[in-house]
């Protein structure tokens, strides 16, 4: 099977701090792949590399086949990879509506726009009402949603999701892993970095533990699950 | 509801020459001026987020290409007025390249020292501008057609201040509109959704431009007499307080400050010493108790009154 995303010895820096060095992953076509470890580890720079919003120093990132570490931003999401940013990266001071149309905004064909609009507030109901609302007024929840609803709006065929369940309660965590599980269902290849490694081992199939910039473990998600160092470490015992 | 002001409002700036003397006519064609003006720093400051401290010197531009060419060629006013739009569009353009440079405070500092340089070009290439003493410009006209007072050269003023409004509220309602407000709010977020920053930004700094040369193009058409001396930071600063007072962000804040705050400042020539204070007074005012602007402000307090 070919993979959909492959990244070779990847480096990259911010000024003279070195983030990445020889960073290596692949992804094949529908699979969840977790990016895990601690902060400042290098996780938001690997997916920003592969956005293009971070330099590569040295290194090649394949999407599709295809080198992608010198294009433009727009052309990657072009391409089919869009990110959903951590946080609170919505357009605060713009309708959750305008935030689903920016997602979009690499793409012309307005049918297909509409009826992936469709398709995001049905995996998002809760965003249907709030079209017209400012999206900073949404709670922290509803932000994490759009984030995500955003970033399908590009129709990605790799989605680049980080830290999906920072600052929200379990419960709403639950809800938006039980949706990332709907979307893999439903066929897309994701790219997940998450703080937390529980959830994201359960809903991965392999992962990936980066430490000060280096991939330092790898694995089935299952093995590193029941791996003691894993647990030691990551899983609290 | 809304519609039915606009045509109150359309009906009496039509009906504005017929009832009124001919300073009324000279003060509206002023604020129809700046209120192109304003809506060139709404694109670019109210809906880009970027600092350009350069309008008066684009204005600048757009009046003389206009007169100059106008009297060089002989030119019909509407063909003037594009050019005036036009070249200062291109001057836009360039100093848009600094914008990629730069943000924020450096990036209004760097439009700023633009503005001044581009004062002094105007007031001492003499050869061209006539420098300090001014040039008299001929009439605009069109065919056989010469506007030779305020009230004949208002029906153009009018039609060109109603085009770029319709022009600004299409830009604002565009796929580029939404690209300009999504780099204001987060470069890396607008980024991370393709938009091309970069070009954006230029585009941005291009139309402001442009708008502010048409304003300049505007003054030519009623002024038979222009001079650099207007043309520096003062009225930047003018502008810049005519879209924060109205409201920054929205084109009814824009048209609305350039006409209540072109009132203010008119009524305030009488009195030229303490322009300065009030102006700074209102602004600071304004900061404290509004900073979403008066239409805003207004907008919540009717809002409130109705609830109570």
């Amino acid at each position: 099977m070919v993979d959909l995303l492959e990244i070779e010895a990847v480096s990259a820096s911010y000024g003279r701090i070195q983030a990445l060095s020889d960073v290596s992953l692949k992804l094949q076509e529908g699979a969840i792949v977790a990016l895990l470890g601690g902060n400042g580890a290098g996780k938001t720079t690997t997916l920003n590399t592969i956005s293009r919003l971070v330099p590569v120093t040295s290194g090649v990132i394949r999407f599709d086949g295809r080198a992608i570490e010198r294009l433009p931003s727009h052309e990657v999401v072009r391409a089919g990879v869009s990110q959903a940013p951590e946080g609170r990266e919505v357009f605060k001071d713009m309708s959750v509506r305008e935030n689903l149309d920016l997602g979009a905004h690499v793409r012309r064909d307005r049918a297909g726009v509409r009826a992936d609009l469709d398709k995001a507030l049905d995996y998002f109901p809760a965003l249907k009402e709030r079209l017209r609302q400012k999206a900073g007024t949404l709670s922290g929840g509803e932000q994490q949603m759009l984030l995500i609803a955003r970033a399908l709006m590009a129709r990605p065929r790799l989605l680049l999701l980080d830290e999906p369940s920072l600052g929200l309660s379990p419960l709403l965590v639950q809800k938006i892993f039980a949706i990332i599980a709907r979307l893999h269902a439903d066929g897309l290849s994701i790219l997940l970095v998450e703080q937390n490694v529980a959830v994201a081992l359960a809903v991965s199939s392999y992962a990936y533990i980066l430490e000060n910039g280096e991939i330092a473990l790898e694995g089935r998600s299952e093995a590193l699950r029941n791996d003691e160092a894993v647990k030691r470490t990551y899983l609290g015992g | 509801m809304r519609s039915l002001a606009l045509l109150v409002a359309l009906a009496a700036l039509v009906a504005l020459p017929f009832a009124t003397t001919g300073y009324v006519v000279y003060l509206a064609n002023l604020l129809l001026t700046f209120t192109v003006i304003c809506l060139g720093m709404h694109l670019v400051l109210g809906e880009a987020g970027q600092f350009s401290l350069a309008q008066a010197a684009f204005y600048g531009i757009g009046i003389y290409t206009s007169g100059l060419s106008g009297a060089a060629f002989g030119w019909p006013f509407p063909c003037s007025v594009l050019a005036a739009g036009l070249v200062s569009a291109v001057v836009g353009l360039l100093i848009g390249g600094l914008a990629l440079r730069m943000r924020d405070i450096y990036l209004a500092l760097a439009t700023f020292a633009f503005g001044e340089a581009m004062q002094w070009v105007l007031m001492d290439w003499t050869s061209v501008t006539g420098g300090p003493n001014g040039l008299h410009i001929a009439p605009a006209r069109l065919f056989g057609l010469q506007l030779l007072t305020d009230k004949q050269a208002y029906p153009a003023v009018l039609v060109i201040a109603i085009l770029m409004l319709g022009l600004a509220i299409l830009l604002s309602r565009s796929r580029l509109g939404r690209a300009f407000r999504a780099v204001r709010e987060s470069e890396v977020a607008a980024m991370a959704m393709g938009v091309p920053v970069k070009s954006t930004k230029l585009i941005a700094f291009a139309l402001s431009a442009f708008f502010a040369g048409v304003g300049g193009g505007m003054f030519a058409l009623y002024s038979t007499y222009i001079h650099p001396d207007s043309l520096g930071f003062q009225t930047t600063i003018l502008v810049l307080t005519m879209v924060v007072v109205g409201g920054l962000g929205s084109i009814a804040g824009a048209v609305g400050g350039a006409i209540v705050f072109g009132l203010i400042s008119e009524l305030l020539r009488q009195t030229p010493s303490y322009q300065e204070v009030i102006y700074g007074l209102i602004l600071i005012v304004f900061m404290m108790f509004a900073p979403k602007g008066l239409f805003a402000f207004l907008g919540e307090s009717f809002g409130r009154l109705r609830r109570a």
